[in-house]
């Protein structure tokens, strides 16, 4: 059984959600890394694989290939802003991504961003992409900054997302979080996604939460991870619990097997 | 709706209204020769100083927007979860206990249908001429100078369109329709930067938001794409303003619209909006409605209507 909670936007509903998560911090040792890295090794591929939230909602699957565009680069430009903001809060949000793009660009210009970085693209990219990225950005940060503003707990913007290497698996996990909220001892993890969830939202946010307690270095698992769709006024979360890591790493697991499945040449 | 205004896209500039006060014109002192003209068929015994309507500044969409302050009422956070209801149970009644194959999906568009010309609305130069102006309108919310207008939205547009249907439709306008797409959006470009104003950095202005809203199981889902929004949901008092930018005349078909934007944004974040407005590129004009629950009423049972309609045309 898991715990996955539906709930509606209304007032106050993240600091409720904080509030009420579970007091008992589950934690992973490396017995059970060693046994997912013992599952991820049986289902390893010929070259390195990433997988993350997106991809076991999708069943594994393959994905278009990444490519930069106003709206992709947005996550990363507004909570660099909302940090900004966060040390110095005269600025606007608007006058923080200006600053985000411009450091951005600066980087580029520096000579050490490699081909294919964001900073790369925007460098290379015209002045109206550059607005669009701006324009979107903002969009987002105001999001973000209305989620965290509704938070009365100390909380940070994520520096980065999560990775854990799976040993010997050639294997990246990486988890998306945006927000992490401290109540006492106790961590939550807040990740804000665009568009509206599907059936399979409730898999991806264990993935994440799963990801999220690997790449903590003692192992320990955030006590709720909670999933944000503004654009929807839906929120779905997920507590820490050693169920719910088990079903988030299950799930992993079979993405990784169903997309070697689909490399595999079809026997004759 | 609390008030109907029209912007004029090319008013006077506050020098003209003060030399208009001075009344130096009508003297001939500037030498104009209207004014010289003016002279010579009225004595001037004839004259009286008089107040005309262009000697008030006429007001950007973001003045007339932005409202008296102390008059803001304060946020509603209660609303919401009552017009879903009402939308719930208007819809159990409506289906009747039918099953759908499929969702049907309401758009805005799908509460204007019946009132507009489909033909005009949905020609794929007239879409393109909306796609490319929203862009300019995201490209001016965040004060990025556009010197080309057509060259700037169809550059930024390029950059994030996937290759879907308007992507082909663009590729396969001939010269000449690319050439009226290009004058039409340097025309509405123009109405819309004179009209609008600058946006503070404070508002936290928002464009091209896509919201949806599932009801009845996923029966229904309501989906909106709001132009500009800006205010926060966090304040006390009722801040939130959505501005639908259109690059086709207002009609009936409009405030609908307004209403619907109204709608979705609250069953979305919970808390009902100060005001929503449409703005038309096409003739300069501006409609804005403060949000109430009446209102907000008449949305939910414009929606109710268009499923109605909808599903008996089924």
């Amino acid at each position: 059984m898991t715990t996955l909670l539906h709930r509606r936007f209304d007032t106050g509903l993240v600091d409720r959600l904080v509030s009420e998560a579970p007091a008992t911090i589950t934690n992973l040792t490396d017995d059970h890394r060693r046994s997912l890295s013992a599952r991820f090794r049986a289902a390893a591929m010929v070259g390195h694989q990433r997988l993350d939230a997106w991809s076991v909602e999708q069943a594994g699957r393959a994905q278009r290939a990444f490519a930069w565009s106003p709206r992709t680069a947005r996550r990363v430009l507004a909570s660099g802003a909302l940090r900004r903001v966060e040390v110095q809060p005269s600025l606007t949000l608007l006058d923080a991504v200006r600053d985000e793009v411009a450091d951005q660009l600066l980087r580029a210009t520096s000579g050490f961003t490699r081909s294919g970085s964001l900073a790369h693209w925007l460098a290379s990219s015209a002045n109206p992409v550059i607005g669009l990225v701006t324009s979107e950005a903002l969009g987002w940060a105001v999001q973000l900054d209305e989620v965290v503003r509704s938070i009365s707990y100390p909380r940070s913007i994520a520096e980065s997302d999560t990775y854990y290497d799976v040993s010997l698996a050639r294997t990246t996990l990486r988890g998306r979080r945006d927000v992490i909220v401290m109540n006492d001892e106790r961590r939550v993890v807040i990740r804000v996604s665009s568009g509206a969830p599907g059936k399979s939202a409730g898999h991806g946010l264990r993935a994440d939460l799963t990801i999220d307690a690997l790449a903590d270095p003692g192992g320990f698992a955030p006590v709720r991870f909670i999933g944000l769709w503004p654009d929807a006024g839906v929120c779905l979360s997920v507590d820490g619990s050693m169920n719910d890591l088990r079903a988030g790493a299950r799930d992993l697991v079979r993405s990784a097997v169903a997309r070697r499945r689909a490399r595999a040449p079809i026997a004759a | 709706m609390r008030s109907t205004r029209a912007v004029a896209s090319d008013g006077p500039s506050h020098d003209q209204h003060t030399q208009d006060h001075d009344g130096q014109d009508e003297h001939g002192e500037d030498g104009d020769e209207h004014v010289d003209t003016l002279g010579r068929v009225t004595a001037l015994r004839k004259s009286v100083a008089m107040t005309t309507l262009l000697d008030t500044p006429v007001p950007s969409v973001v003045d007339a927007l932005r409202g008296e302050r102390h008059r803001r009422p304060m946020a509603d956070h209660h609303a919401s979860s009552g017009l879903r209801a009402v939308l719930e149970d208007g819809i159990y009644e409506l289906l009747a206990g039918r099953q759908l194959a499929t969702s049907t999906i309401v758009h805005s568009s799908s509460l204007r249908d019946s009132w507009s010309v489909p033909e005009l609305a949905s020609s794929s130069v007239a879409r393109l001429r909306g796609v490319l102006l929203m862009v300019l309108l995201r490209l001016l919310s965040v004060g990025v100078q556009v010197d080309a207008p057509f060259d700037d939205a169809l550059c930024a547009w390029r950059s994030q369109s996937g290759g879907g249907q308007l992507d082909d439709a663009f590729d396969r306008l001939e010269p000449d329709e690319l050439a009226r797409l290009s004058t039409e959006v340097q025309a509405h470009w123009t109405t819309l930067r004179r009209a609008l104003g600058v946006i503070p950095a404070i508002w936290q202005p928002r464009t091209g938001m896509h919201v949806s809203q599932r009801l009845a199981g996923g029966d229904v889902v309501l989906v909106d794409n709001i132009d500009l929004m800006f205010g926060s949901t966090n304040s006390r008092a009722a801040s939130v303003t959505l501005l639908d930018v259109t690059s086709s005349p207002l009609a009936e078909g409009a405030e609908r619209a307004m209403r619907y934007h109204a709608l979705v944004q609250t069953l979305r974040s919970g808390v009902v909006p100060l005001r929503t407005s449409v703005f038309s590129s096409a003739t300069g004009e501006l409609w804005i409605g403060d949000v109430d629950h009446q209102l907000l009423m008449r949305s939910v049972r414009d929606v109710l209507e268009a499923l109605e309609r909808d599903w008996s045309a089924r």
